[in-house]
């Protein structure tokens, strides 16, 4: 079977692997679809990221969805046809984080893609059937590869305190951002402007619903946060920040109303020159996020009851055996979310 | 009319005593006398610098904010207060039901009055007029001292509460002055247990420990912060859920980052400079809540029902004792570094008694009565005399 690896030496190769067996409570699949990921972009061009370092071939891929073609012992939830989505984290000892129910922080945990352990962009793929999760027919193999970003933008909103009645500023109008924008809104959030460096990203944020864009040219932070306000009437309660730019958490904490949250989502540099002062006087609340926890249910909820409608968001498809042109592609930036056919 | 004698900020460096009119109380308001006021760094800030960030000295203002005095005169309408009554004194008070207020966080409230802030006047005077409804009974139990301080408790109270410190949860508290201290005191009484301390001067470790600290730490000024991380696990054998940063100083912040507990939450207390360094990424990957405070609301009910009940015990935190008109003397002290808490006593002083002059006075009454007796016998002798003579018949003279 074929399958997209990533070497160490920035490059990546299309494969055959040996098919998998699935051990005690796994299942095994014959997957669908496979989105592409910022981050397996990064591991191509820098084999690592943050703290993970590879040190090893590895298997690219954690957006994904597939069809049950053999279960493990054990598993009862799950039969040979099932169409799943593929939760790819989870936790590998039942500490107190997941006892209190916030296992994404378990130091210790299984996630594809992420060295050492592989991911699922190929034909055949082993999983935890726990973190597999039955698709009803509504929703279609890619939507149900689209969750795993989708559960990004659902654990934001959750920890961002986005609710009915919210106004709410994004950072960012790449895939995440436009996720942000799309669970803000189902959520009940009566507006959300969304900026970017991109007039092309902002049509496409405009096109699945944001209230009001901003196209980001030489303001200063203070400059934008007065912007914000300006064009949303008011400041914004929730900021969820999903570049990353030291230019766009400056921004998030002074448009912030007080007593607000601004929620990083995007990943910067080890370290950062931040506007505590001006968060602090004015009680708003700074909090990061760590992938999420407890969203799939929810997500395949929302999108069988057409609630979320992520299929705009797909611009861009390849076979597997063209996987090296679809990375090339999502390097490029080119479209939003590029998935990936595997069967 | 008695003078109000009042310590005034007039800019950068430069605090007078002055004599000001004693106020008149509107309606909603009363007029205290006031008591004991505690010196708070913020108004030793406006001596030094004349202003805060953006709250500039542009007039003279009466410095002071935590404080406690007596009802003297009731404004209209005033119901739950009366002459004679014991308060302390909320000095936030909001100017509008704005929603801020609305929804119970009115120390958000933009146009908020705030005693010594300015351009509003504080405390640190003889008399001063207040809202009533910002202006809580004491019960006879907690003295004048206790109810001023309240205001820096209440930063406690609210810290605590936004950190969300509960039973059972291990604290790290950054800084032992006086807010760390109240934090200390606050987190104990919620059940937090170990709670570790951290500051740079052995003293106030010391008074930490004292306080019920279950255990303090001695930072260095070059002491790395993931150093320091390391250092507060050992301590608390764990990450802290809740780590309260009480100084502002850089270094503590990265600290506190890299020491909380993932999933936890880091309070600022501490005020620094307009941006901070900090490991950003390490707030979200481990996604810590960075929340900062900006004084406190709802907390004076709370203040006193601790003290009252004597849940916590902040009479040691008080190390000295001026009257109002030793008030510079006081400031310098504070601006010194080596004392706690100083109170301004502001009540006018009654007139001394000179034992001396005293023991005269009692001397000369006695010698008077002793005159009088005298005389008294005197004139009965002489006139018993008369008689007897009368009675012998001619009377030699």
């Amino acid at each position: 079977m074929s399958q997209g690896v990533s070497r160490p030496t920035n490059v990546v190769t299309v494969e055959k692997r040996p098919i998998p067996e699935p051990g005690q409570n796994e299942v095994l699949l014959q997957m669908n679809a496979v989105g592409i990921c910022g981050s397996d972009v990064h591991y191509w061009q820098h084999g690592k990221l943050g703290d993970f370092l590879m040190r090893k071939p590895m298997v690219l891929g954690h957006e994904g969805s597939g069809t049950v073609v053999k279960v493990g012992a054990g598993v009862q939830h799950l039969k040979a046809g099932d169409r799943v989505a593929i939760e790819p984290a989870y936790p590998l000892h039942n500490d107190d984080f997941c006892k209190s129910g916030r296992y994404n922080l378990s130091p210790r945990m299984f996630c594809c893609a992420t060295p050492p352990y592989d991911g699922h962009l190929c034909r055949y793929y082993a999983h935890n059937a726990n973190y597999c999760f039955k698709l009803p027919e509504c929703v279609s193999s890619e939507e149900g590869a689209f969750i795993e970003p989708l559960s990004v933008a659902i654990h934001a909103c959750r920890r961002g305190r986005v609710k009915l009645g919210s106004k709410v500023l994004i950072c960012g109008a790449g895939p995440i951002g436009l996720l942000n924008l799309l669970v803000a809104k189902a959520t009940g959030a009566a507006q959300v402007v969304i900026c970017d460096l991109s007039s092309s990203r902002l049509e496409k944020a405009k096109e699945v619903g944001a209230d009001f864009t901003i196209l980001v040219t030489k303001e200063t932070p203070q400059e934008l946060a007065q912007e914000v306000e300006k064009v949303l009437g008011c400041m914004p309660d929730s900021t969820i920040e999903c570049t990353g730019a030291e230019f766009c958490v400056h921004t998030g904490i002074y448009s912030t109303l007080s007593g607000g949250t601004v929620l990083l989502v995007g990943h910067g540099p080890a370290l950062v020159s931040v506007p505590l002062l001006n968060a602090a006087i004015r009680e708003v609340d700074i909090r990061g996020m760590f992938r999420y926890c407890n969203t799939y249910p929810m997500a395949i909820a929302m999108l069988a009851s057409k609630k979320v409608d992520v299929k705009p968001l797909i611009t861009h498809r390849f076979p597997l055996d063209q996987a090296v042109e679809a990375f090339e592609t999502t390097k490029k930036r080119l479209g939003i979310k590029v998935m990936l056919k595997c069967d | 009319m008695s003078e109000n004698l009042s310590l005034v900020v007039h800019g950068p460096g430069d605090i007078k005593l002055e004599k000001r009119p004693i106020p008149e109380p509107c309606p909603g308001e009363v007029l205290l006398k006031i008591h004991s006021v505690g010196i708070c760094g913020s108004d030793v800030h406006y001596w030094q610098h004349g202003r805060i960030g953006d709250f500039i000295v542009k007039k003279p203002m009466v410095l002071g904010h935590e404080a406690a005095g007596t009802v003297h005169k009731l404004g209209e309408g005033v119901e739950h207060l009366k002459v004679g009554d014991r308060v302390s004194i909320e000095p936030g008070v909001p100017r509008e039901n704005c929603e801020f207020s609305k929804i119970g966080r009115y120390n958000l409230s933009p146009t908020i009055f705030f005693c010594a802030t300015p351009p509003d006047d504080g405390t640190l005077c003889r008399y001063y007029v207040h809202n009533a409804s910002y202006c809580f009974k004491l019960p006879e139990c907690v003295s004048y001292e206790e109810g001023a301080m309240i205001e820096p408790l209440s930063v406690g109270i609210h810290a605590c509460r936004r950190g969300g410190v509960h039973m059972g949860q291990k604290v790290l508290i950054f800084g032992a002055g006086t807010i760390g201290l109240m934090n200390l005191l606050v987190a104990k009484s919620m059940g937090a247990s170990p709670i570790v301390v951290v500051d740079m001067v052995q003293e106030r470790l010391d008074m930490a420990k004292c306080m019920g600290a279950s255990c303090v730490c001695k930072m260095e000024k070059n002491t790395c912060p993931r150093e320091m991380a390391s250092k507060v696990k050992t301590a608390l054998c764990g990450m802290p859920d809740v780590t309260i940063e009480c100084t502002g100083a850089e270094q503590c912040v990265q600290s506190g980052i890299y020491a909380t507990k993932s999933g936890g939450v880091l309070v600022l207390i501490g005020l620094g400079n307009t941006n901070t360094t900090a490991p950003l990424i390490a707030v979200t990957t481990r996604e810590l809540d960075v929340r900062g405070i900006f004084r406190y609301c709802n907390t004076w009910p709370t203040a006193i029902n601790m003290l009252a009940s004597q849940m916590v015990d902040v009479k040691p935190m008080i190390t000295h004792r001026f009257p109002l008109d030793q008030a510079i003397e006081a400031f310098e002290l504070v601006k010194k570094g080596t004392a706690l808490k100083v109170i301004v006593q502001c009540e006018e002083p009654e007139k001394k008694e000179d034992p001396q002059a005293n023991a005269l006075e009692q001397c000369q009454q006695q010698c008077q009565q002793l005159l009088q007796q005298c005389q008294q016998q005197c004139q009965q002798m002489q006139k018993d005399q008369k008689e007897h003579c009368g009675r012998i018949g001619g009377g030699r003279s």
